[in-house]
């Protein structure tokens, strides 16, 4: 019973989104950074790709001082880069969490909003892959600006 | 198999050309602690891994790397973009323009050349592992001081997302040097290399 107490008491002390585990036992020599829980908070997708996280636990902003929006917020493109952002995020924390199965369907969810967005966008803007060439009518992969190209504001 | 996608991993929209700035900028292209060596640590380092979430995580960071380098490519055109004159003269941007004009080329902001003598593929997976800790926290700085030398807002944006993903890059390879003393056991974690003893 005491035992069982005392593993709560610890486990209330790292509550908090910052930290995370270390092992009880580990061995000498060697480097650690502590294991992200899991189900980690997350931020919105949109405001992920400001942070440049999904987790606030993993936030630290030089000078305290974080994005507060980004210059395609809001826009069609903004959103999509948004969800695939949340992709790009997930994956990595599940190569190391394989097991968060909420974090998993989380994935899920987000590549089928991203797939549908993207076939949406497509349609209007012109292909970011060349497979999205299968429904143009014409050879369209080098209609809409490249990415590196400056745009001036519509 | 890599298939290209026509958008970037974060929107570089500045609206101020700097040509000085953009010198400076150029070592995270292809400086000691830039992208293009970032990328081609994990992609190559991967090989050897011993384990699927080790592999996994290398071609993951190794690919988004990728994403940075052309996010730094982007931010260093733009801001090279229809130069004036006394732009180029102005100083700070003068002896990258004698050598590459407005091109972007992967070298040191002290002019070296990107060089491969900036990386580590040892074949030891917790030495590579390492390794890519020390990576990630150098590439920090690099965005830390340019924080520090740029008052660009539209830059600055860019910079502050590339600086966190690094943090984030940080505690992953972490979690991986973890993953890798639970299958090594703890009593001896260097009685041998699992990349390539069997």
């Amino acid at each position: 019973m005491e035992e069982k107490l005392a593993k709560n008491m610890s486990e209330n002390d790292c509550v908090d989104c910052k930290m995370g585990s270390l092992p009880s036992c580990a061995p000498l020599a060697f480097p650690y950074v502590p294991v992200q829980g899991k189900n980690p908070q997350k931020y919105s997708s949109e405001n992920a790709l400001t942070r440049g996280t999904l987790f606030p636990g993993l936030d630290l902003p030089f000078m305290n001082d974080p994005n507060v929006s980004n210059p395609y917020a809001g826009t069609p493109l903004g959103e999509l880069m948004a969800l695939d952002f949340m992709i790009d995020e997930l994956n990595l924390y599940l190569d190391t969490h394989s097991d968060d199965t909420e974090a998993f369907s989380m994935l899920q969810s987000a590549i089928k909003l991203f797939e549908e967005g993207k076939e949406k966008y497509v349609s209007i803007y012109g292909p970011l892959t060349i497979s999205d060439l299968k429904n143009s009518s014409s050879y369209n992969w080098l209609m809409s600006p490249w990415p590196w190209q400056y745009e001036e504001r519509k | 198999m890599f298939v290209y996608e026509k958008k970037l991993q974060f929107p570089v929209r500045i609206k101020n050309t700097n040509p000085r700035l953009a010198a400076l900028i150029i070592s995270q292209y292809g400086g000691p602690d830039g992208e293009l060596g970032a990328s081609l640590r994990y992609l190559s380092q991967r090989y050897t891994m011993p384990y699927p979430e080790l592999m996994g995580l290398l071609t993951d960071i190794g690919t988004e790397e990728l994403g940075h380098l052309e996010i730094i490519g982007t931010i260093v055109h733009q801001l090279t973009r229809n130069l004036s004159e006394e732009q180029i003269k102005a100083g700070g941007f003068d002896a990258y323009f004698i050598d590459h004009t407005a091109g972007v080329f992967p070298q040191f902001a002290s002019g070296t050349p990107w060089t491969a003598a900036t990386m580590a593929v040892t074949g030891d997976t917790i030495a590579d592992l390492t390794e890519d800790l020390a990576a990630e926290q150098k590439a920090r700085v690099t965005y830390d001081n340019i924080l520090r030398l740029s008052d660009d807002p539209d830059v600055n944006n860019v910079i502050r997302f590339l600086r966190e993903r690094e943090i984030v890059h940080f505690q992953r390879f972490g979690e991986a040097l973890r993953k890798t003393q639970d299958k090594l056991g703890k009593k001896n974690i260097y009685a041998i290399n699992p990349s390539f003893d069997k």
